[in-house]
């Protein structure tokens, strides 16, 4: 019984993926967006059907488990874009060398400041980058990786309700500079966003994703010592 | 019945081939990350290689660029079943919840501003670099 039920939330998860993905491109409403509704349809029918997480996660933990091949994805587009990134080395490494510090240090001094317990701090400081590197992060630094991930979609789908306010506020010249924006504030989803604005916004904000996600690992011991 | 020499059935049989080997490099690279390297993650390290193979010539673009492109596509469905475990912690349900969402918001507001404003002068100081370098190959 219980590995049918388990079965049966993979089989969920996957058609509401699916359901979401097909409605969100045909209609475009912000609250179609997969990324919003896919997680509160899962949680609502685990919430109202009273399934355990495990049992939850029995199964669709292989597709928790595709994460790791997708960071290695990763490599071929930064491989594609490398003559981007050789002529935009200046500009691409400043943005992601002041929006990595800005975006952990805000998050834990905003936490505190709040009276956030250190666990929720700790949590929070990997939320703008990219899941996987997120989650990778989370670990290192003795975070929960999964209260992380909740995290990282609360800033993506507040990157792409802030991101167009933002960018009609800020006086901003460069397609660059609204692609780092966009890419260093709500990783995949302002990548996503980036791309409706144009080519080079799109790929100079998944840049700014996947470098601002490698440098958060590395600098994960820092992070432990900051938190 | 579909044809195994369709292109279309040929492509997403390639697909499924290299999701399997860039699966078949993230095992292998949390072996080394596990032996050797612990502070590096598998995924970052096993990026690393492929990047590595790929600057190198010992891997053809071709060979894994349609399954790298499925993978992050639907990377969104992979992270899910995390996001579904908020279910364990009721206590962040009402007040503290709140405060998290503020911090969130008030934090990705930062991160807008700051990055997008020291970009905009990185590119004009870039474009000034560009400009000094072709006087001086004028003169």
């Amino acid at each position: 019984m219980e590995n049918l039920l388990a079965f049966g939330c993979l089989v969920l998860t996957l058609v509401l993926y699916w359901l979401a993905k097909k409605l969100y491109r045909r209609t475009g409403n912000w609250w179609t967006a997969p990324l919003l509704a896919v997680p509160l349809l899962v949680i609502g029918a685990v919430v109202v059907g009273h399934i355990p997480y495990h049992t939850y996660f029995q199964d669709t933990h292989w597709l928790s488990w595709l994460l790791g091949p997708a960071t290695v994805a990763f490599a071929i587009p930064i491989y594609e874009q490398r003559q981007v990134i050789r002529k935009h080395a200046l500009s691409l490494s400043c943005g992601v060398l002041v929006a990595m510090p800005v975006a952990v240090m805000s998050s834990v001094w905003l936490a505190r400041a709040f009276g956030l317990s250190e666990l929720l701090q700790k949590s929070l400081a990997p939320r703008s980058i990219s899941t996987p590197f997120a989650m990778a992060t989370a670990s290192s630094i003795g975070a929960p990786p999964d209260l992380t991930a909740v995290f990282v979609v609360i800033t993506g789908v507040a990157g792409m309700l802030l991101g167009e306010l933002m960018l009609m506020l800020l006086p901003l010249r460069s397609r660059l500079a609204k692609g780092a924006l966009l890419g260093a504030a709500a990783h995949g989803a302002g990548t996503a966003k980036a791309n409706e604005l144009g080519a080079e916004e799109g790929v100079v904000a998944s840049l700014t994703m996947m470098l601002g996600g490698i440098a958060t690992v590395f600098a994960a011991p820092l992070i432990a010592w900051f938190v | 019945m579909k044809r195994l020499s369709d292109p279309a059935v040929k492509q997403s049989l390639a697909t499924v081939l290299q999701v399997l080997m860039l699966s078949l490099v993230w095992l292998l690279a949390s072996r080394l990350s596990h032996a050797y390297v612990p502070e590096i993650p598998a995924g970052v390290l096993g990026m690393f290689l492929v990047l590595a193979a790929l600057a190198l010539g010992w891997l053809p673009l071709a060979w894994c660029k349609s399954g790298a492109r499925w993978l992050l596509a639907e990377m969104l469905l992979f992270f899910i079943p995390a996001t579904v475990a908020v279910v364990q912690y009721p206590q962040l349900m009402g007040s503290i919840g709140l405060r998290i969402v503020l911090v969130i918001l008030l934090s990705t507001v930062l991160v807008m501003t700051v990055t997008s404003l020291v970009v905009d002068a990185g590119y004009k100081f870039e474009i000034m670099l560009k400009r000094r370098k072709r006087q001086h190959g004028a003169l």
